[in-house]
């Protein structure tokens, strides 16, 4: 066939297909009628609250009428209602004050993701293998409450479990009086990236066992021990505001900004100067500093009061720490050493802060308390530029006591002949994806005889379970928090729903008080319903001037003003036998490479993978996406013979994975890492079978005192494979890898 | 010889791979007029602006509107001169925001409820509601997407346009026709001559 003769073949095609594309056939879904009042093509903007990280950013949500494609009553069909259509952040909600991250602006996927679950289901096949049936509500809430009444019949109420992410606000005080109530033991929480190591450090040195706020806007010296506070740490939004106002918000005066990490992030790519720290040796440099400070008499040891008390050696002026000997341990320069020092104590308001990695060692808490000693040396706790705890608002919230942390109920599990935990209550955390395999969770999960998972999607964790009960998204349910950092003030949010459900799920909360309810011994919880919880929890706030529904209106109940928070406990006993120095899982003969796993700006902890934004969103400083990679230094891959694209097999004594490699400078010599995030088995179509998980090759080293995952304490080994794995190439948004690497 | 042979019979070749593209295409349409899917799954299943179909891409890109075939003969003529209703007792929102609105089944519902039960169309109108159905109305204005025309009826309507100028006289129609053509002369030219703004992103935004 010429040319001519296809052009005229497709004109010929084109215009058949035209005239059988007329019509209509967009109609082939029922109408059905509208469930609220509804005013066409007018936006209007609802309060609600991001719970996607623990930030507890307030929302604006701009709501507008729009077709859905629902289910009501078993049949499917087109219904005209109000939806979400964008979140921004809310103007008047003090930690995020009208703005919000990239993670946030995804958050809306969350809500109309293909793969949602959309009503209850039940197991069908073998445990893990995926076949679900669905099922009403009602036969569902009556399997779970056979099983709880079977528990309590047996006298064996201890052996309902409950394993969530970390709870705050209301949802927090359900739970625990669920299961108080019941006879269970508090729940055990679980989050890869959690901050139990500095909040038991911020607890010894302060009185509060929470995390820091940070009055940037405020101060003149910055001292960063690898905490990203401007990508994934702690409150992003609130401190990247303040962080702007320090270096740009008053004239004349631009703050220095120092980070001091073995992997520059993207926080580190803004500071003016990087310290490229040995891993696990954050705490001895900020000794050292603290050393310097007290020899040449800038400070005296007893402004750092109870902080300074806490570390050996402290009121004899840390001789242990004199700048030569620091340079041997950490790599930075002595006279680096002695100007930092200099420059930290000359130029005040100075904040040192900890985050990320220096934590997730098994010297963690001994690396935090070095850190705020250096702090309180300064005394800028509480001060103008220095740090700040959010006063909590008195609520009832209380903090959990004697729950035990997820590796001891999986070794106990374990250890047992029958699961010690019959029903275990799942909600919101993937401990599979998320633990190292020398915990062994998902074996010590799948003895649980019986599972119920509050999940909205199948990961890898809930796919095991006997029953899924899904929660509505957040724009969905009544939404409340209590910010544990981000801001002076104290805060209270909460939120009423923002759109009415799309699918035939239910908010957690009003399914275990309707459990509660349904029981033979029912456990006398006061509300018929979570909002009337709320109303009762926030009516009980002190300013009688904030009724109600002006609460409701504005998102959340706030003080006029910066308040003081009064300090919880502030007795310890003090550990003389803490170790100063890191352990490592692997010898570094065997393993020469440090292996740092980090919390992507995208991802988190892997729990975002789900949202397609969030995956063709190029990392700020690699602009990767789609994909894995492994971030090593040019002249160790030069030296090991490797260009970027390469497929490394990175081995460390628990495992292996293959990632392709992305060299970059911003990496010390002897450390390789990676993103935590991808490697999903099960999450989606769009998270399922990309990349590659770096927990699955972590060590299973703990930080004793809190029984925190020391996720930064892995050695491993880094080679080439000959035979190239295109299954999971490198995909950079500044350039096509393939054909760079073609013409190297 | 062979040469011209050889082309002739790709020229039928090509005449076929038509047809079996149209009796593709017609199949997927059939299929996709064939009513409610056997399971509950929605038929958008991915985060996507895409076209659901073939012919539905084809359409919109040579920016063809099918006309309308309404489900139930509603008559805007009974309803204007007998009944004496205005326009913004059905359609709302046509002073307060950029969208007119179609009433759903329940505004009809609270007069029909009572009135006329007997007519043929009303007891059509009655079996939706029973079935907690809306009145599938099909759209008889408004542009394709591919035009990028975005339009707001409120400032027109504080303009004192009547809704004759652009929707032709309804107390003549029974159900609502195209009678007017929306080309950009029609839109531009009326703008011009009041002296509203003509810029190009006053509609293409």
């Amino acid at each position: 066939m010429d040319r001519r003769d296809f052009i005229k073949a497709s004109a010929a095609a084109g215009a058949t297909a035209t005239l059988a594309g007329c019509g209509n056939p967009e109609n082939q879904l029922i109408r059905l009628i509208p469930e609220e009042p509804l005013a066409p093509g007018i936006a209007t903007l609802k309060p609600s609250i991001c719970s996607l990280c623990a930030a507890g950013c307030g929302l604006q949500v701009r709501v507008m009428d729009g077709e859905a494609e629902v289910v009501r009553n078993g049949e499917p069909g087109i219904l005209q209602m109000a939806l979400a259509k964008k979140l921004e952040g809310n103007p008047k909600h003090p930690i995020s004050q009208g703005k919000l991250c990239v993670r946030g602006q995804a958050a809306i996927q969350a809500t109309y993701h293909p793969d949602r679950i959309r009503q209850p289901l039940r197991r069908t096949g073998a445990r893990g293998s995926g076949p679900f049936q669905q099922i009403s509500w009602d036969e569902a809430l009556s399997d779970v409450v056979a099983r709880l009444d079977g528990l309590a019949s047996a006298n064996n109420q201890r052996a309902l479990g409950f394993l969530t992410r970390p709870l705050r606000g209301q949802r927090q005080v359900l739970v625990s009086l669920f299961l108080q109530r019941f006879g269970a033991p508090p729940a055990t929480a679980f989050e890869l990236f959690g901050e139990d190591v500095l909040r038991e450090a911020n607890r010894q040195s302060f009185g509060y066992a929470q995390l820091p706020t940070f009055d940037l806007a405020r101060s003149r010296y910055v001292l960063s021990f690898g905490a990203d506070f401007l990508g994934t740490w702690n409150s992003p939004v609130a401190h990247s505001l303040a962080y702007g106002e320090m270096r740009q918000g008053r004239p004349g005066i631009r703050a220095k900004f120092v980070q001091v990490e073995p992997r520059l992030s993207q926080t580190g790519a803004n500071a003016d100067e990087w310290v490229p720290v040995r891993p696990g040796t954050e705490g001895v440099l900020a000794l050292g500093l603290a050393h310097v400070i007290l020899k040449d008499r800038l400070r005296n040891h007893s402004a750092a009061g109870r902080a300074g008390e806490l570390i050996d050696g402290w009121s004899t002026g840390l001789q242990g720490f004199i700048p030569a000997e620091v340079e041997k341990r950490t790599g930075i320069a002595a006279a680096r050493i002695e100007r930092l020092a200099h420059e930290f104590a000359e130029h005040g308001p100075a904040v040192a802060m900890i985050g990320g990695a220096p934590l997730a060692h098994t010297n963690g808490i001994f690396q935090a308390l070095a850190v705020n000693a250096l702090n309180a040396l300064v005394s800028n706790v509480g001060q103008a530029g220095g740090i700040f705890f959010t006063p909590r608002p008195g609520m009832g919230a209380t903090e959990a006591t004697g729950a035990r942390p997820l590796r001891d109920v999986a070794a106990e599990i374990l250890s047992a002949a029958s699961s010690p935990i019959q029903v275990l209550f799942l909600n919101d955390t993937n401990p599979v994806f998320g633990t190292p395999p020398a915990w062994r969770a998902e074996e010590a999960l799948r003895k649980i005889p019986y599972i119920v998972s509050f999940g909205s999607f199948l990961d890898e964790t809930s796919i095991l379970a006997d029953l899924i009960l899904p929660d509505h998204s957040f724009l969905e349910s009544w939404v409340d928090d209590v910010p544990e950092a981000g801001t002076q003030m104290s805060v209270a949010s909460v939120a009423p729903p923002v759109m009415r459900p799309l699918h035939q799920t239910r908010s957690t909360p009003d399914v275990l008080i309707e459990i509660s309810q349904r029981l033979q011994r029912p456990l006398s919880l006061q509300w018929k319903t979570y909002e009337e919880m709320l109303e009762a929890a926030f009516g009980a706030l002190p300013e009688k001037s904030n009724p109600w529904e002006k609460i409701q209106e504005q998102g959340g109940w706030w003080s006029e003003s910066p308040m003081h928070q009064a300090q919880t406990t502030r007795v310890s006993p003090r550990n003389s036998t803490r170790s100063i120095d890191a352990q490592f899982e692997g010898r570094p003969e065997d393993y020469p490479f440090h292996f740092l796993p980090y919390a992507s700006q995208a991802f988190l902890d892997g729990s975002l993978a789900h949202l397609p934004w969030l995956q063709e969103l190029p990392d700020v400083i690699t602009t990767a996406m789609w994909s894995s990679w492994v971030e090593i230094n040019p002249t160790t891959a030069r030296n090991l013979g490797i260009v970027q694209g390469d497929v490394l097999e990175i081995k460390s004594s628990q495992g292996t994975l293959q990632a392709p490699a992305l060299l970059s400078p911003g990496i010390a010599p002897d450390v390789v890492a990676m993103p935590v995030g991808q490697g999903h088995q099960t999450f989606t179509r769009y998270a399922s079978g990309r990349g590659s998980n770096p927990v699955s090759i972590l060590a299973g080293l703990t930080e004793p005192e809190t029984g925190a995952l020391a996720w930064a304490a892995t050695r491993v080994r880094v080679a080439k494979l000959e035979k190239s794995d295109t299954s999971n190439p490198l995909i950079l948004f500044s350039t096509v890898l393939g054909d760079e690497a073609k013409h190297r | 010889m062979r040469g011209r042979g050889g082309t002739r019979s790709k020229w039928k070749l090509g005449i076929l791979a038509a047809i079996a593209l149209s009796v593709f295409v017609s199949f997927r349409y059939q299929d996709s007029l064939k009513g409610q899917p056997a399971t509950p799954t929605p038929t958008n299943n991915v985060f996507s602006p895409a076209h659901s179909s073939l012919p539905q891409a084809i359409s919109h890109f040579f920016g063809h509107q099918p006309e309308a075939r309404q489900p139930i003969a509603f008559v805007h003529k009974v309803h204007v001169n007998e009944v004496q209703m205005e326009c913004v007792d059905c359609h709302f929102t046509v002073a307060r925001g950029p969208i007119a609105s179609i009433p759903d089944i329940r505004t009809c519902w609270s007069c029909h409820a009572t009135t006329l039960t007997e007519h043929p169309e009303i007891r059509k109108m009655k079996d939706y509601y029973d079935k907690g159905q809306d009145i599938p109305w099909q759209r008889v204005w408004g542009w394709v997407e591919e035009s990028h025309v975005r339009f707001n009826h409120a400032p027109h309507i504080r303009e004192g346009i009547d809704c004759k100028n652009c929707h032709g006289d309804v107390s003549e129609m029974t159900v609502a026709t195209r009678v007017v053509d929306h080309t950009m002369e029609f839109c531009v030219s009326c703008h011009r001559e009041r002296k509203a703004p003509d810029d190009c992103v006053t509609c293409h935004y």
